[in-house]
């Protein structure tokens, strides 16, 4: 016994040593699966606010940038939205519809603004952490979009933060989208490098599209609403498995100076996840019972 | 004790919040990261017990590791290297020196200063990509990565340590 306290009061710092080790260890593999540790990420109240206010003083030097972008951007809406109106007016000889349906549109979604407060791009797997979490209505699954398009989808919350998948991460970041004009669709993918260029997959074979067309977001996973801004087609390539097209895309957002974006939660999403949820219910009943 | 204590802790502070809030923004070429933090275990003077190295060096990986988002990467290796300092720098005191020599240029000379830190630094990087990479990459990028990374790492940390030796 004696022999052993010597040997423990000698040796002490060693099991101290192995000690941390492990609970080291056990935090790496514990990060993996990574749900229900937010407290030990930048989603944590403390940490995020002083990351909150590091973005509050550098956000005012990239201000005057993201203000001539989001002016332009304005600017070329406004002037869509009006040509568009005009024309659905010489359609219809209607001239009220048009607000009717936007207000319609429009108060399906609801969006909460939020401030990015932490984000990387130089990574194979970046997070973003935004300063609006469940206090707030965000809830995990719901689409993010900043004025210029996509940005990522909410994989983690706490009380005041969220933690961001944004659309530059290799591993689990999958959006649906299709092209602006013919509709085809495919999932966006990332594969490291150049934070601005991203590749559409699983495009098919028979769909005809032309290079700068426009490519937005999908709707079919009623993460984001059908026409949200993703990129434009740079080059073409032919998939691995050669089955399908893969699209080179020029992303529209510009990841490194993100400072401003919007969750976008729509009411009616629980309902359709309720449907897909019992559609799939009654298919593995009926594999069942044959 | 005290006054030992609070002067860990005015470094720890200013060291988290360095890399935190500057350092963790630079990647030189994509690959060199500079880890300042190092130099918190690099600097223990003789004598220190032995836990209290490793509890401090845990506690700031730890906090360095809940800021970037990768929990166990920054404090497994900072408790790599905080096991081996004090052995390390058994074998660079000069003899006869005092029971609490410091591990500054100062009194090592500015030769073995070099030498003690570049080893710990090294063995840190090589470390701390391996564990962060673990199995993504390949090893000439991990090389590249932990080399680079050091490199600038002992440039800053070199830098310092001249300007507090005055």
């Amino acid at each position: 016994m004696s022999n052993l306290l010597d040997f423990l009061r000698k040796y002490h710092h060693w099991l101290l040593f192995v000690f941390l080790e492990v609970v080291s260890v056990v935090l790496l593999f514990k990060y993996n699966s990574y749900q229900g540790s937010a407290w030990l990420s930048s989603a944590n109240v403390a940490v995020g606010k002083v990351y909150e206010l590091e973005s509050d003083v550098t956000s005012f030097f990239s201000m005057t940038r993201a203000n001539e972008e989001l002016t332009l951007r304005n600017f070329y809406l406004e002037r869509q939205v009006d040509q568009l109106r005009r024309l659905y007016t010489e359609a219809t000889h209607d001239t009220t519809v048009t607000e009717r349906q936007e207000l319609q549109f429009l108060s399906q979604y609801k969006l909460i603004p939020a401030k990015v407060v932490a984000n990387t791009v130089h990574k194979p797997d970046n997070l973003m952490t935004i300063d609006k979490g469940a206090a707030d209505g965000v809830e995990v699954n719901m689409g993010v979009a900043s004025g210029n398009g996509v940005v990522g989808v909410v994989y983690l919350v706490s009380d005041h933060y969220s933690i961001v998948i944004p659309a530059l991460n290799t591993s689990m970041s999958r959006i649906s989208c299709s092209i602006r004009n013919s509709n085809y669709f495919g999932y966006l993918h990332w594969s490291g490098g150049d934070p601005a260029i991203a590749y559409l997959e699983d495009v098919p074979r028979h769909a005809r599209f032309k290079k700068g067309e426009w490519v937005v977001t999908s709707g079919y996973s009623s993460i984001f609403p059908s026409g949200v801004l993703v990129g434009q087609i740079e080059k073409v390539f032919n998939s691995a498995d050669g089955l399908s097209y893969k699209l080179q895309l020029r992303l529209s957002t510009d990841f490194g100076c993100l400072r401003d974006v919007c969750v976008i939660s729509d009411k009616r999403v629980a309902e359709q996840a309720k449907l897909l949820e019992a559609a799939r219910d009654s298919m593995a009943l009926t594999n069942r019972d044959r | 004790m005290s006054v030992e204590f609070f002067k860990r802790l005015g470094w720890f502070v200013i060291l988290c919040v360095a890399q935190v809030l500057i350092l963790n923004h630079i990647h030189l070429f994509d690959i060199a990261i500079p880890l300042l933090y190092v130099y918190f275990t690099i600097t223990f003077h003789r004598g220190t017990p032995k836990w209290m190295i490793l509890l401090w060096s845990f506690a700031l990986g730890l906090a360095i590791d809940v800021f970037s988002n990768t929990p166990g990467l920054a404090s497994g290796s900072m408790t790599l290297i905080a096991a081996i300092q004090p052995y390390l720098l058994e074998l660079f005191v000069p003899r006869d020196s005092a029971e609490n020599l410091d591990a500054s240029i100062q009194s090592l000379g500015i030769g073995k200063f070099m030498i003690f830190s570049a080893i710990l630094l090294v063995i840190y990087c090589l470390v701390f990509f391996a564990v962060e990479a673990f199995s993504f990459y390949n090893w000439q990028y991990w090389l590249a990565c932990a080399g680079a990374s050091s490199l600038l790492t002992f440039v800053l940390m070199m830098a310092i340590e001249s300007v507090r030796k005055k």
